[in-house]
């Protein structure tokens, strides 16, 4: 239609087509910097999860043992008012227990279906982790259940086990004799 | 569906008519804001496409005049005057008030027709029905409409309340424990303030009482919404079964927790349609039996202490203690010895034994037939206890205990494998002292004398499969006795706390296939309790001197249930599993007999629901074979089909379905009921 006036429709495109690509590139850059992440201790190994499924962090209130259920559900506590359930992820990773002490932590998270208190040895709270040290679960850690886990970050100071917390809230398992 | 759509417009209206009503009030007192006009155009654009989609033709004719005369004023051909904006407030007015009636489920205080006509004609209608707030302005609107979790979520902040002055109760005692350790001189002032305090916490506590009672006033129905759809189930199904039967409601006005009432229905409907098909008789035989033609049955209800009795009574066959043990010991409920041991009250509990009722008659009349024990399930399930009277050839009665709501419980508290439990006062009888020497060993239980009866004993944390401390020696051991239907027993526990009103708070998604346990509660030191469920305790009971809590029973309670569809018609295959899968069933379809029991070889369903007529094996011959296996022998069968003949139900029976649900008759209503009654 306008080609007379000046317009050339397949400069616009393309022009167009460079914007759009430029654009999603940009964004792409900024979310590949970092990874808001709440990291813990799991089975001595430091583990992390990608913050917006936490809810908070507490400390170990007294938890009440549930009769006739598996045992990775710890017991219930009181999360004012709301009763919810205190749970030891390790053996579903294939973790060894070491006793929770004193800087023992409760992440509360919310999945589809509930809101959870996983149980962690220690919380060191949120960190943004650089996804250049991501490495995906391919390879795989030895004495990890791959299902659960994304991938490791390799920081300076060691390796951050990335948790898969859509397939772990998802899982049969943490459901009151679902196991 | 029709329904939920036209809730939903309705609720969407409200939120236009606000808008339309608050903008065009701004607009009357500036008319120069046109700026407005474009906002209200797209509310009344949005109303007319959304009544138009529901069907609501009047509300979408209103809008659209109204959407004229918006358009009108936004490009300046209208005046933006004070009649103008009457015009169009009167539109807004009347959609307001077809909606309200739509919700109400009545007609519009307007004649529409009249309305639609005169206002596309752009008359104001002075005649119309004036708004109700206009007219009697000396009357103030004595009601308004809230939602229910809104109630619901009042209900739980008021509890919140509860257990937080429990705290400071908890805390009073700590202040006295305190001022005991002090010197007088300093305990004096303390004592004083402490006494106070205690005064100001009585206070609370009096207007949080109060504060409760009304709150759970709101929450409360009269048994009234659901007793008169009851009516004609009655005279409907008295009339299938060529009954003469008069029915009475006595104690409509009582009410109860809306929850409650939700869970009673189908209880009741059950208990009705038993009364009709095995209670009353045929006029014929009750004239002979010098009865008079037509049978009564009564539904009554009233208060009791702090529950509500609801009671079921015909004035039927009754029911015949020695053909209930005769058919219990043919079914293998029982044996002989233990049938001769049982008194003719006892026998009649017999009927809610799960083995019992897998044979009993299936009456598809009201297009469900199942046993007692569904029934004791469903009772169980809203906290109430069941109890059976009957004198053979002149009643039965069937009468209901449940608890006014389930929120606020009157429990014992007891301390148990190193945990603190409440235990629901319905279900408790007494607590007693035992000492060893007192238990007698009897097969191969435990058993102790109550009040001269042989009641099993139980250590309750050996139950709950919790870590036990039972110290030898003779010291005398606490024991709650424990009542359930006819049924009795004795729980060993640590202490017993003291009595306490607890509020229940649920346990949340990631338990609700939990065992043994109701909820929970907080007590005053904010530590959760949590509350047993009783029933499961007798059953945990009834299986004498196995594990406690066998892994796989456990796991059987708990997973998700599973429904096999069997139907070689697609539209029922699917129509039945979408209904089921929106109610949370996992569903697995086969297309015929054989491969329906391909399927059920390799998972285990916790119901098959078949058709009959499939090509190959039929549905019959499907339930015949489920039956003959040892997985699926006692799996409840529901036949859906298009036969109604006698005969047909007869055959379904014979070969062990337990409802019969007729296909001319099918609703996504009664499937439901039917499955939620055998399975929950």
């Amino acid at each position: 239609m306008g080609n007379d006036n000046g317009y050339d429709i397949r400069t616009i495109l393309s022009q167009m087509r460079e914007e759009y690509w430029q654009a999603l590139a940009e964004e792409e850059s900024e979310a590949k910097e970092t990874l808001e992440c709440l990291v813990f201790t799991l089975g001595g190994k430091r583990y992390a999860f990608e913050t917006h499924y936490a809810c908070e962090v507490i400390r170990v209130p007294k938890l009440v043992r549930v009769p006739a259920v598996q045992s990775l559900i710890r017991g219930i506590f009181n999360l004012r008012g709301e009763i919810t359930a205190a749970i030891d992820i390790r053996p579903m990773l294939g973790l060894p227990q070491p006793e929770i002490g004193a800087t023992g932590r409760i992440l509360v998270v919310r999945g589809d279906n509930f809101a959870t208190g996983i149980l962690a040895e220690a919380a060191h709270g949120v960190q943004g982790l650089c996804f250049e040290s991501f490495e995906p679960a391919a390879t795989g850690l030895p004495g990890t259940r791959a299902q659960f886990v994304r991938g490791h970050f390799n920081l300076e100071d060691g390796s951050v086990v990335l948790l898969d917390m859509e397939a772990l809230l998802a899982d049969p398992e943490l459901v009151a004799g679902e196991a | 569906m029709a329904n939920r759509y036209l809730e939903i417009f309705c609720r969407e209206a409200e939120e236009h008519l606000a808008s339309l009503q608050s903008g065009l009030l701004v607009l009357e007192k500036n008319p120069a804001r046109t700026d407005l006009l474009h906002e209200l155009l797209r509310n009344a654009h949005t109303l007319k496409g959304s009544a138009r989609m529901v069907g609501l033709a009047d509300i979408s004719a209103i809008t659209h005049t109204m959407e004229e005369q918006l358009k009108g004023m936004e490009c300046g051909e209208r005046k933006v005057d004070a009649q103008a904006i009457d015009l169009l407030l009167r539109g807004a007015d009347a959609v307001a008030l077809i909606t309200s009636a739509l919700l109400r489920g009545e007609a519009p205080e307007l004649d529409v027709e009249r309305f639609v006509a005169e206002y596309d004609r752009g008359e104001l209608g002075q005649h119309l029905t004036p708004e109700p707030r206009e007219a009697q302005p000396d009357t103030p609107q004595e009601t308004v409409r809230a939602d229910v979790k809104t109630l619901d979520q009042l209900v739980n902040l008021v509890g919140e309340l509860i257990i937080n002055k429990k705290r400071l109760e908890a805390k009073l005692d700590r202040l006295k424990e305190v001022a005991y350790a002090l010197p007088a001189e300093h305990a004096a002032p303390l004592t004083a303030f402490r006494g106070e305090l205690e005064e100001d916490v009585l206070y609370l506590d009096y207007l949080i009482q109060e504060l409760h009672g009304k709150a759970m006033g709101l929450r409360m129905l009269p048994l009234r919404t659901i007793s008169d759809g009851l009516e004609r189930l009655v005279r409907d199904l008295a009339q299938q079964l060529g009954r003469e039967v008069q029915f009475q409601i006595v104690g409509q006005a009582i009410e109860m927790d809306r929850v409650l009432l939700e869970g009673l229905k189908p209880i009741l409907i059950h208990l009705l349609t038993n009364a009709l098909s095995h209670g009353i008789e045929a006029p014929e035989a009750r004239a002979a039996a010098g009865k008079p033609h037509r049978g009564t049955i009564l539904l009554s209800a009233r208060h009791q202490g702090n529950s509500v009795l609801v009671e079921v009574r015909d004035d039927g066959r009754g029911m015949d203690p020695a053909g209930i043990k005769a058919a219990a010991v043919s079914r293998g409920v029982l044996d002989q010895r233990e049938a001769d041991g049982l008194s003719d009250e006892e026998a009649l509990y017999l009927t809610f034994r799960p083995g019992f009722s897998t044979a009993e008659i299936v009456t598809d009349v009201s297009g469900r037939g199942v046993g007692m024990d569904v029934v004791k399930k469903n009772i169980e399930r809203v906290k109430g206890s069941v109890t059976l009277a009957s004198q053979t050839g002149s009643f039965t009665q069937v009468t209901l205990q449940l608890p006014l709501t389930l929120s606020v419980l009157d429990a014992l508290i007891v301390a148990c494998g190193g945990e603190t439990f409440a235990i629901p006062t319905t279900y408790l009888q007494e607590i007693v002292k035992v000492r060893a020497s007192e238990i007698d060993t009897m097969g191969s239980g435990e058993v102790i004398k109550v009040r001269g009866a042989t009641t099993p004993l139980y250590s309750l944390s050996g139950m709950l499969g919790l870590t036990e401390r039972r110290e030898a020696g003779d010291l005398p051991l606490s024991a709650v006795v424990l009542k359930h239907c006819d049924q009795r027993i004795a729980c060993i526990v640590e202490a017993h706390l003291g009595y306490s009103e607890v509020v229940v708070k649920g346990l949340g998604r990631q338990f609700r296939n939990v065992r043994f346990l109701f909820g929970a509660t907080i007590l005053g030191d904010g530590n959760p309790a949590l509350i047993l469920n009783v029933p499961d305790l007798f059953e945990s009971g009834r299986g004498v001197q196995r594990a406690p809590v066998s892994a796989e029973e456990a796991q059987a309670a708990q997973r998700r249930l599973k429904v096999l569809v069997v139907d070689d018609s697609i539209t029922t295959r699917t129509m039945e599993q979408s209904i089921l899968v929106s109610q949370g069933y996992a569903v697995v379809t086969a297309v015929s007999g054989e491969d329906a029991l391909e399927k059920s070889a390799e998972e285990q369903f916790d119901l098959v629901i078949s058709d009959v007529e499939m090509p190959g094996i039929n549905g019959f011959e499907l339930t015949r074979a489920l039956r003959a296996s040892e997985r699926y022998r006692e799996t409840p069968v529901i036949i859906v089909s298009s036969l109604s003949r006698d005969e047909d139900k007869r055959q379904a029976l014979q070969a062990g379905a337990q409802a019969y649900i007729v296909k001319g008759a099918f609703d996504q209503g009664m499937l439901l009921e039917t499955v939620q009654m055998l399975i929950g």
